[in-house]
């Protein structure tokens, strides 16, 4: 194994930028700008694991939802709403492809999300659509740390 | 900014002032769409030594926004000629060939600016103040005349169903611009409603684009000057209000972290005389987080792509999660 691992080696760079760096420099600006340095090496550190996890996750939850409109399109995806079924049938290749095309279905999928603010979905496909953003959203929230900027 | 190149682009502008000197010129961080750098002049005028405080704010390679600097600076001329509160700008150059890149020099007002909403730490007092003097400030700009400052080269809206449409492209353009091909189904439905749905206006007045706390100076006695006019336009007199108001600037229930939202309203209404229309302002609300989310995304992919090394930028990713939050519980998403 080599070491530092990766993660090893960016805490440790964030001990760097904190103890030696930002100690000697004079211009409150450049204090500023190292302290987001060491705030972003302390986030890659962090996330260094996660992020494979994060977004095999992502996927199969794409995966799943393509699949459950899949399963509701016939009776569910009526008149006027041939746009969505194309997208479909374009995501759901995209899910069978090896590794899954994560943008492609994410494309399918921000189709649908659109359909939903529009009002053009009917309950069932709605369900379907609110909760895989739900758990998108949870995830990502986890993910990227919940920031708020008023504290 | 290179001191000797400031210092004689300073006396070509000043051909009268002798000695002239610039005194502690360093960068600073605010304004983060633009670099920043305040700094002292001397000079001796008459026989008379002067100094004055001065900012200037220079073009960087990449960041936040796309901007014109020669329209900033034409709309803080105006607004100062119109007596808001306002650094006064003092000089232009566009030429890169004067300092690499366009930039701008004004007066450096006093006071100190809350980054965010404004603190909680501050006196109740001073936040009441404050909110009495943003809206004061907010309806005073509204009810300028945009022809009389020779403010058409904005881009007066054809008619009143104009500004809304016009916004929702301007910012979707961007968005489709910068997502570095990746999509954000709580953008892409974001801009399909605001598509869908525009909002008519019932007046067209100045907008300054970036209207919320975090954008003013103020001390213990109040606000001194609104700062960061390069998004100013034309359009919709709610735009500002629900830019000011929106959750991501606020502190819970509180608008802008200066009063509850609702009293925020009713102060707007009381101080500008006229009744807030809750279908356009919250049609800004939702284009106000899509907008902040494409501003985060242009800093991301500015950055991922090479164009700034600014620090701060790979930070904007993590506002992505409150400002998604808002829009999925704004239009029912999740």
């Amino acid at each position: 194994m080599l070491r530092p691992t990766v993660k090893e080696l960016l805490t440790r760079l964030q001990g760097t930028v904190t103890g030696i760096l930002i100690p000697e420099l004079t211009s409150p600006y450049a204090q500023g700008q190292a302290m987001y340095v060491a705030t972003m090496l302390a986030r890659a550190a962090s996330i260094y694991d996660q992020e494979a996890e994060y977004l095999a996750a992502e996927s199969k939850n794409l995966r799943a939802t393509i699949a459950a409109l899949n399963r509701l399109a016939a009776k569910h995806l009526g008149r006027g709403l041939g746009d969505l079924k194309k997208a479909l049938a374009r995501g759901a290749k995209a899910a069978k492809t090896s590794p899954p095309d994560h943008r492609a279905m994410e494309a399918v999928i921000s189709e649908f999300a659109a359909a939903l603010a529009l009002g053009r979905l009917d309950d069932a496909i709605a369900r379907v659509v609110r909760a895989h953003l739900k758990r998108h959203l949870d995830r990502s929230r986890e993910f990227l740390g919940n920031v708020n900027l008023g504290g | 900014m290179d001191h000797s190149r400031l210092t004689d682009f300073l006396r070509r502008k000043m051909p009268r002032a002798e000695n002239l000197r610039v005194i502690g010129l360093k960068r600073i961080s605010g304004g983060s769409s633009r670099e920043t750098y305040a700094f002292d002049l001397e000079w001796v005028e008459g026989a008379e030594t002067r100094t004055r405080a001065l900012i200037g704010r220079r073009d960087p390679t990449g960041g936040l926004l796309k901007s014109d600097r020669a329209s900033e600076f034409r709309v803080l001329e105006a607004m100062h000629r119109a007596g808001l509160h306002v650094p006064e700008p003092l000089h232009l150059e566009l030429d890169p060939a004067v300092m690499d890149r366009p930039f701008f020099i004004m007066h450096r007002a006093g006071g100190r600016t809350s980054g965010g909403p404004f603190p909680q730490t501050e006196p109740a007092p001073l936040r009441e103040k404050i909110a009495h003097q943003l809206l004061e400030e907010l309806a005073r700009l509204q009810a300028l005349d945009y022809r009389a400052l020779k403010l058409e080269f904005l881009g007066a809206p054809k008619d009143h169903a104009e500004s809304a449409r016009a916004q929702t492209a301007h910012w979707r353009e961007i968005y489709d611009r910068d997502r570095m091909g990746e999509h954000y189904p709580i953008l892409d439905a974001a801009f399909a409603w605001l598509a869908a749905n525009p909002v008519v206006t019932d007046r067209v007045v100045i907008v300054h684009g970036d209207f919320r706390s975090g954008n003013y100076l103020y001390d213990d006695d109040g606000m001194l000057a609104m700062l960061d006019w390069e998004m100013t336009h034309l359009g919709d007199p709610m735009e500002d209000l629900g830019w000011a108001s929106m959750r991501f600037w606020g502190r819970g229930e509180f608008a802008a972290g200066l009063m509850e939202r609702e009293a925020f309203y009713r102060l707007y209404e009381e101080i500008s005389g006229r009744s807030i229309d809750r279908e356009r302002l919250f049609f800004y609300q939702v284009l106000g987080n899509a907008k902040m989310a494409t501003i985060c995304l242009t800093g991301v992919c500015d950055f991922t792509e090479g164009r700034t090394v600014d620090a701060q930028m790979p930070f904007l990713e993590q506002l992505l999660a409150p400002l998604c939050d808002d829009l999925a519980l704004q239009l029912k998403l999740a």
